[in-house]
């Protein structure tokens, strides 16, 4: 019997600083014949890990167009197991178990307009379900990008939002809390992420709506969408309760009865309105 | 007619499976109290019937601490090794009818989608021997949960205790009676358990307030009393909460599950410093929920079987049953 608890070892193959503490990493399996069998879907999640330091959670945050090849994960340096990870260069050896939950119904959503809303570190989540989309622009109506960090040196994935805007079709709105020095070219916005989106006017006719981010976005974006339409089950977000396993045994990432390792971590709205609120 | 075993051999049984290179675990004295352990001889297990005891079994087939795998860098590279296969017959005597009753209560959750082989491997290497009770104290409330103080659910056997050195057998499953067989005489001697704990309280009518009142403030009036210590879950023959960690350094060492408490305020702790559980009373409805809604919603066993050792050990005099009782006034 497999020991499930074991990971997988990736040879890390690319790391990219995105701002002071963010940095994404681009692994890949060392076995060959794991790398072959390899699939993930758009939303999942992985558990990774120094080995000597320990495990934590992230989402697969590129989308699955090169999954037998590579897969990437973003994280914050903020304990102690991002600290190592924060030195890991290409060639060194990481863990990897999952992928794990389960992903966004990206198929389903095909032929309508998308609008991923965003804050800070939560833009990997929605990155992979971005670069989907993009790779399959003729399948998705319009898209639109509403992402805000607190400051312009804390926004993920910068350079890509303007990558994005490039494509037909698909507006990118992005806003900083705090102004930058007027020695940056910024052509965003100095605004909250929920106003940004108020103001993007954008219609919940025939369209989805996925945010992720800090809990006060989220609560503000919600009435917003309602406003414009949105159903609550046309809204999405990912959960990111704490977790260990990711197998559904070690007993603490649950809303009551669901467990948001197995069960999410994508949920929507009208999910989210059945759960208690324990996230 | 009866199967009876005598005290001396037990004993022999136990001797023999331990000269075989079996694994044999009893409830051992030590000083006033007693908690099951690995016996090297039988002369150390105390073969008396008891309901206070300082463990649970649980941790003979769930370890509060248990390898995953080593690890071991060389250079760039990484070289795990499989922590070793449970490959022993494990005999496990003297549960009380509560502890083996949680075996078939976690089997679910080790299977639930991903085997856990370090659980399975146990539990499909273990015979488990149960004692009748012989009493009952405040703290049990076994009848509440579909218990009863001669329970045979997860036993293998069941010895009553027929007061005279030796005990009544009855054997459960095919394991019980191999691992007897041979060994018993027949008598017209019939053990019999102690009355049953007697319960003011309905667990189903709970579990259904417990669903309609996850913002109740009896929640934290309720877990006022509660320090966070995690007692009550480490004594649990149930509770199976735990954390994977690192042990060792850089270069070596090891990955482990630990035991943890869903009492305990950095068991929900997200990174960036929200917590969902972020008071005591939301860690304590938590653990209600998990016992009595959770686990019936998944797996359709309540994750409780009314033992009483998570208020017999608690500090504050609380634990499961007070709290349900607690929850029985709100209901009422």
């Amino acid at each position: 019997m497999e020991n499930i608890y074991k990971p997988d070892l990736m040879e890390v193959v690319k790391v990219k600083q995105e701002t002071g503490d963010v940095k994404r990493v681009r692994i890949r399996f060392k076995d060959p014949e794991k790398a072959k069998q390899f699939s993930f879907n758009v939303g999942q999640f992985g558990i990774f890990s120094v080995f000597g330091v320990g495990e934590s959670v992230f989402n697969i945050c590129c989308s699955n167009s090169h999954q037998n090849e590579y897969f990437e994960f973003c994280f914050r340096k903020v304990g102690r197991v991002t600290e190592r990870m924060w030195d890991v260069e290409p060639g060194d050896t990481i863990g990897f178990r999952g992928p794990f939950g389960n992903s966004y119904p990206i198929k389903e959503w095909e032929g309508k307009n998308l609008v991923f809303v965003a804050g800070g570190i939560a833009m990997p989540p929605i990155r992979c379900a971005i670069q989907y989309c993009l790779e399959n622009r003729d399948k998705y109506g319009k898209i639109t990008i509403v992402y805000g960090a607190r400051t312009y040196g804390d926004l993920v994935c910068r350079t890509e939002l303007d990558e994005w805007a490039k494509y037909p079709n698909v507006d990118v709105l992005k806003t900083v809390d705090i102004a930058p020095a007027e020695e940056i070219e910024w052509d965003g916005r100095v605004d909250f992420v929920p106003t940004v989106l108020k103001d993007s006017n954008v219609s919940g006719e025939n369209a989805i709506a996925l945010v992720v981010g800090p809990p006060i976005m989220i609560k503000l974006s919600l009435p917003i969408l309602s406003e414009n339409g949105f159903k609550d089950e046309d809204i999405f977000t990912s959960l990111e309760n704490r977790m260990k396993c990711g197998l559904g045994k070690c007993g603490r990432c649950n809303c009551g009865s669901v467990y948001v390792c197995k069960e999410g971590p994508v949920f929507t709205q009208a999910d989210i309105k059945n759960m208690p609120d324990d996230y | 007619m009866s199967q009876i075993v005598t005290l001396e051999q037990l004993k022999q049984t136990l001797g023999a499976k331990l000269a075989a290179g079996a694994k044999v675990v009893a409830p051992v004295l030590d000083g006033e109290f007693a908690s099951f352990k690995e016996i090297a001889d039988v002369e150390q297990a105390s073969f008396v019937p008891r309901i206070c005891m300082q463990n649970s079994i649980e941790e003979f087939f769930f370890p509060k601490h248990e390898t995953i795998f080593t690890f071991v860098r060389q250079g760039n590279d990484v070289v795990l090794n499989d922590a070793p296969d449970f490959d022993v017959e494990q005999i496990v005597v003297g549960a009380r009818p509560c502890d083996a009753a949680a075996l078939p209560v976690l089997d679910p959750l080790f299977a639930w989608d991903y085997d856990d082989r370090f659980y399975q491997r146990r539990r499909a290497k273990s015979t488990v021997v149960s004692f009748a009770c012989t009493q009952s104290d405040a703290h049990c409330f076994c009848t509440a949960v579909g218990g009863s103080p001669e329970n045979t659910h997860g036993a293998d056997a069941i010895l009553f205790d027929l007061g005279d050195g030796s005990f009544e057998v009855r054997a459960i499953t095919d394991k019980g009676k191999a691992l007897f067989d041979g060994k018993t005489t027949e008598s017209d001697k019939v053990g019999k358990a102690c009355d049953a704990p007697v319960v003011n309280f309905d667990v189903w009518k709970i579990a259904d307030w417990i669903r309609a009142n996850f913002d109740s403030p009896v929640w934290e009036q309720v877990s006022l009393r509660c320090v966070g210590c995690g007692t009550c879950a480490y004594v649990c023959p149930t509770c199976h909460c735990f954390d994977i960690v690192d042990e060792g350094s850089y270069k070596k060492g090891k990955r482990v599950k630990n035991w943890d408490s869903c009492q305990d305020a950095m068991f929900t702790m997200h990174a960036s410093g929200h917590n969902p559980r972020d008071t005591q009373g939301k860690r304590q409805r938590q653990r209600l929920t998990h016992k009595f809604v959770i686990y019936p919603d998944k797996f359709k066993f309540y994750l409780c079987t009314g033992c009483g050792s998570c208020s017999r050990s608690c500090a504050q005099m609380f634990g499961v049953r007070p709290c349900l009782e607690a929850l029985d006034k709100e209901v009422q």
